[in-house]
């Protein structure tokens, strides 16, 4: 199993001087399985244009274009890159595009289909001439051939969305993000207008629970992509509710979990190489030595073979 | 003519129209077919209008009010859903549907919100699915459904507290709740899509003396508890809801595993109907079921004397409902 991170920034794209090393494009990764090299990509941020130039240059030699895209949520950052992916613009590429159910009343087909508006963009969905389907997905196990396993759960994100769990060849890969900690979002402060106390006391219990199930998740993975949009500090001062996690926790839940390997990914637009050089640093000499857990930060362009 | 019709009714449900010997059935045969033709109809009907069963009149104004609050506190919006046993199904649905392994659970609205988040749980109570007929009371022209709902509630509250005084897990207690609530789901189809059918079944003298569920059966061909299966069915309510409500008029036929939530509803069902806390339709007041007197009076930890002390405490958490429910205005 190889994986190469093409956008690795949560929110809006942030290209500058100021996140070079780190990269500016949006969530997007390639995984690439077995001698086939079958292509798996894991959300359509900014980074699946650069993804989407390479295959045309290089891949499309060896025949069409055949890829699965798991989107992990809609979210504009998550997908806002799918109108700029060249390969639906060539007839004979095959495109299988996953994305979680969220019951709201447009589907997934119809949300993509919508970032290819006249409103929006110079070409319609329906004048693309790949071959593209749409499947919404739950929390599922599925076996996608060719020895892959797949697992799916949700995290916790204002909007529902998907974490993927790939197994291949004994190896284990584990994407976890937008998510922040489970919490019991009942009040627990007695004296409170709207205490009540077993709402507080079922959602103190739904809470754990969630999060033991988190980490069931993620138990024993090789390399765990988590979010980490925010320091500790930021988190607790005003982004709680915002559904992204903090650099303490992230590495905490590798730790429970008994991962191996844990890149911390989806930064914060405002975060620039030097802060997250600072980051890494500080995570490593703070948290590293405690165990054989190895922590990097995510930067565009780096490549892991597992 | 008829005999065109005949063989249009032999293809639809598979009934023989000739005897083996190829001489006409009798004729009067002719009229238990168009029997079954028209419970097919209505279980067409029933099938479509599950899918877009609507939340009740009496929760709708706080529904759309709290949902449409960007500062809605989740105990409000919990508490609203848990008013209201469609919407309180629906939740359940979407959990059960979506999430890995929830497929036998009762899932609470206050666990969903933990599970799900806000915004979802109000997406899903604002989605159009759940609001198609948002509130229309012309929809329920034969029961009241001010008084059905409070006959809900009041089940709901009953059970909760009888699942208290036994000292059952704590874990448990909404899950006998949400029984309740729902246990008489299935009437609202039929009170919707039936109304006339329905008034006849409610103002028959004989209803009287003849269980609300038998008078359905005789007139629609279908009964509340049956149509109530469907839903659970279709919701995938799991086997403790959907039992209860299949099974809470016919306790003796019951060989499944959940007797203790079954015969609890069973029992408040009772209570709340020989004390008159809303009306659910029916006017026969039968005896408590002997299978469930037996398994309660075996029962060390309850005694039915408990029951008549919760007279107050149900009508005080109905109250707070309603004054919850009416500060929308």
């Amino acid at each position: 199993m190889k994986l190469r991170f093409w956008g690795v920034r949560g929110s809006i794209a942030c290209p500058g001087p100021k996140t070079v090393a780190f990269g500016g494009n949006t969530p997007c990764l390639e995984l690439r399985f077995g001698p086939k090299n079958r292509l798996i990509i894991i959300d359509a941020g900014t980074g699946i244009h650069p993804l989407g130039n390479r295959l045309v240059w290089d891949d499309i030699q060896d025949g069409p274009i055949n890829a699965e895209i798991f989107i992990t949520h809609t979210h504009w950052d998550h997908i806002i890159g799918f109108p700029f992916f060249r390969p639906i613009y060539i007839p004979g590429t095959k495109l299988k595009v996953y994305g979680p159910m969220t019951f709201e009343d447009d589907s997934l087909e119809k949300i993509m289909s919508d970032l290819l508006r006249y409103r929006y963009f110079p070409v319609l969905h329906g004048e693309l001439t790949a071959d593209i389907n749409y499947s919404q997905l739950g929390e599922c196990k599925m076996d996608l051939g060719d020895g892959i396993t797949l697992k799916t759960k949700y995290l916790n994100h204002p909007l529902l969305c998907l974490g993927y769990r790939f197994e291949f060849n004994e190896k284990v890969l584990c994407t976890a993000y937008d998510t922040e900690p489970f919490r019991n979002v009942f009040s627990t402060d007695t004296n409170a207008e709207d205490f009540d106390p077993v709402a507080c006391d079922e959602g103190e219990d739904a809470a754990n629970k969630e999060n033991e199930k988190l980490l069931d998740f993620y138990r024993d993975a090789d390399i765990l992509i988590h979010d980490c949009q925010y320091t500790k500090e930021e988190y607790l001062s005003s982004k709680i509710g915002w559904g992204h996690s903090f650099f303490e926790h992230a590495i905490d839940s590798a730790f429970k979990a008994n991962v191996k390997k844990i890149v911390l990914f989806h930064h914060d637009p405002l975060r620039t190489d030097q802060e997250l050089f600072e980051l890494e640093k500080h995570c490593q000499e703070n948290f590293g030595n405690q165990s054989d857990l190895e922590i990097i930060v995510a930067k565009e362009g780096m490549e892991i073979v597992l | 003519m008829i005999q065109v019709f005949n063989q249009d009714v032999d293809k639809l449900i598979g009934l023989s129209i000739n005897e083996p010997s190829g001489k006409p059935r009798h004729k009067i045969k002719l009229k238990s077919v168009g029997q079954h033709l028209e419970n097919h109809h209505r279980s067409i009907i029933l099938n479509h209008y599950i899918s877009q069963l609507p939340p009740f009149p009496a929760t709708a104004n706080k529904v759309m009010e709290i949902c449409r609050d960007v500062n809605t506190s989740p105990t409000d919006l919990t508490k609203v859903i848990s008013l209201d046993p469609v919407l309180t199904g629906k939740l359940m649905r979407l959990v059960n549907s979506a999430y890995f392994g929830f497929s036998r659970e009762i899932i609470s609205p206050v666990r969903a919100v933990v599970m799900l988040g806000m915004n979802t749980v109000k997406n899903l109570v604002l989605g159009s699915s759940v609001m198609g007929a948002f509130g229309k009371r012309k929809n329920f022209r034969a029961l009241d459904m001010d008084m059905f709902w409070k006959h809900s509630l009041g089940v709901g509250v009953i059970s909760k507290l009888i699942a208290q005084k036994r000292n059952i897990d704590k874990n448990f207690w909404e899950g006998y709740f949400i029984a309740g609530l729902l246990h008489d789901i299935g009437k609202i189809p039929l009170n919707s899509r039936f109304s006339n059918e329905y008034l006849n079944i409610l103002k028959i003298p004989e209803n009287e003396s003849l269980p609300l569920f038998v008078s359905e059966k005789k007139i629609l061909g279908i009964d509340h508890a049956h149509v109530g299966n469907l839903i659970a069915e279709k919701w995938k309510l799991g086997e403790e809801i959907s039992d209860t409500i299949t099974y809470h008029h016919t306790p003796e036929t019951y060989q499944g595993m959940q007797n203790d939530i079954l015969f609890t509803v069973i029992l408040s069902d009772h209570f709340a109907n020989s004390s008159e806390i809303g009306f659910s339709g029916n006017r026969y007041l039968n005896n408590i079921y002997p299978e469930v007197r037996q398994y309660f009076e075996d029962n060390a930890e309850f005694s039915f004397d408990n029951i008549s002390a919760f007279n107050g405490e149900v009508e005080k958490e109905i109250e707070k409902a309603q004054i919850f429910l009416k500060v929308a205005g």
